[in-house]
């Protein structure tokens, strides 16, 4: 259960996120996203109800999108470090049968008032669907120096 | 919202607009951070970091204990429901969630900043605010209305842990589209 610690000396621009992971949408997971977020709204879980909307079929909620990106983060940033700011858009629906990838790109690497940042580029995306939902996320990390 | 469907959707417009700057009471759980929702929440995404499932692991880190995963809010943060956070929004006496002609709801972006951790065992505090809404047409209704909600949330010792700004819309059913298009 020990993990690993990320410096910010470690950090190039550029690089990817190596956290990366991917999930299926599958019953089980929709049924884990109604668990974890206590989020009961029907556009979520019932097909039916989806589908009156407008929408193509259930998809995952805001709650179960900051669990799988928040994962994503702290699995690379290490107990040490910290998420400090982060934004999400839902541009398009991770849909129910789909295969979602979570994914990172650094895009910035600074010093500011001693407190040593990076910021990334992070989304989830389909293969169907391309990205569904781009994050912008700055977190804080140790440093060596 | 059903109570609203009679109007237009520009007269449930100018009542929403009235309301921005609308802040609820402040409302603290009345439970603590817990660990099984905590142990719920990472399990939907197979999180196995043990700073917010392990005891042990979590008090030889800079914390001392388990905290809360970073975007684990509204269902956990709240201590109750998203139902239940919805119903704290619309309290008729501080209402910051604006009345809206469609049922539908779905969230489009949230901006979330984070100054403390949060420990098993804290109690928290949130207030809300209604900082905008507006009408833009998207695909699905020509009068979609658009809100931006503010959550701040601090903990026992009144410090601010964390505020999210929640961007979502709420948009009419095809039917109910159509029949105002004909009406």
């Amino acid at each position: 259960m020990k993990r690993t610690q990320l410096y910010w000396e470690d950090v190039q621009v550029d690089q990817e996120i190596p956290t990366s992971y991917s999930m299926k949408l599958d019953a089980t997971r929709m049924t884990l996203q109604v668990s974890g977020t206590q989020d009961y709204y029907p556009v979520h879980h019932d097909r039916d109800f989806a589908r009156a909307s407008g929408v193509p079929d259930v998809f995952v909620n805001t709650g179960f999108l900051g669990a799988a990106l928040g994962r994503l983060l702290t699995d690379w940033i290490g107990p040490e470090g910290w998420l400090r700011t982060f934004r999400v858009e839902m541009r398009k629906m991770n849909l129910f049968g789909e295969t979602m990838t979570l994914k990172g790109k650094v895009t910035r690497k600074y010093v500011q008032d001693g407190d040593h940042y990076v910021d990334a580029d992070v989304w989830c995306e389909t293969e169907a669907q391309g990205v569904t939902t781009p994050c912008k996320a700055t977190v804080l990390l140790p440093s060596r120096g | 919202m059903s109570q609203t469907k009679k109007r237009t959707p520009e007269e449930i417009l100018e009542e929403a607009r009235a309301m921005i700057g609308n802040e609820s009471r402040p409302r603290t759980d009345p439970y603590p951070v817990e660990y099984e929702p905590i142990r719920r929440y990472c399990i939907m995404v197979d999180d196995d970091n043990p700073l917010f499932l392990d005891p042990e692991y979590a008090s030889n880190t800079k914390y001392g204990s388990v905290i809360l995963p970073p975007f684990a809010s509204f269902g956990i943060m709240s201590g109750g429901s998203p139902q239940q956070m919805a119903d704290y929004l619309t309290d008729p006496e501080t209402p910051v969630m604006p009345p809206h002609p469609g049922e539908f709801v779905i969230n489009m972006a949230q901006e979330w900043e984070w100054f403390k951790p949060v420990k098993v065992g804290d109690h928290l505090t949130m207030k809300g605010r209604l900082a905008d809404v507006y009408m833009k047409p998207i695909r699905l209704d020509p009068k979609t209305f658009w809100f931006t909600v503010e959550m701040i949330f601090s903990n026992q010792h009144g410090e601010v842990v964390c505020v999210v700004r929640n961007i979502a819309l709420s948009h009419r059913s095809p039917e109910e589209v159509a029949a105002d298009q004909s009406g």
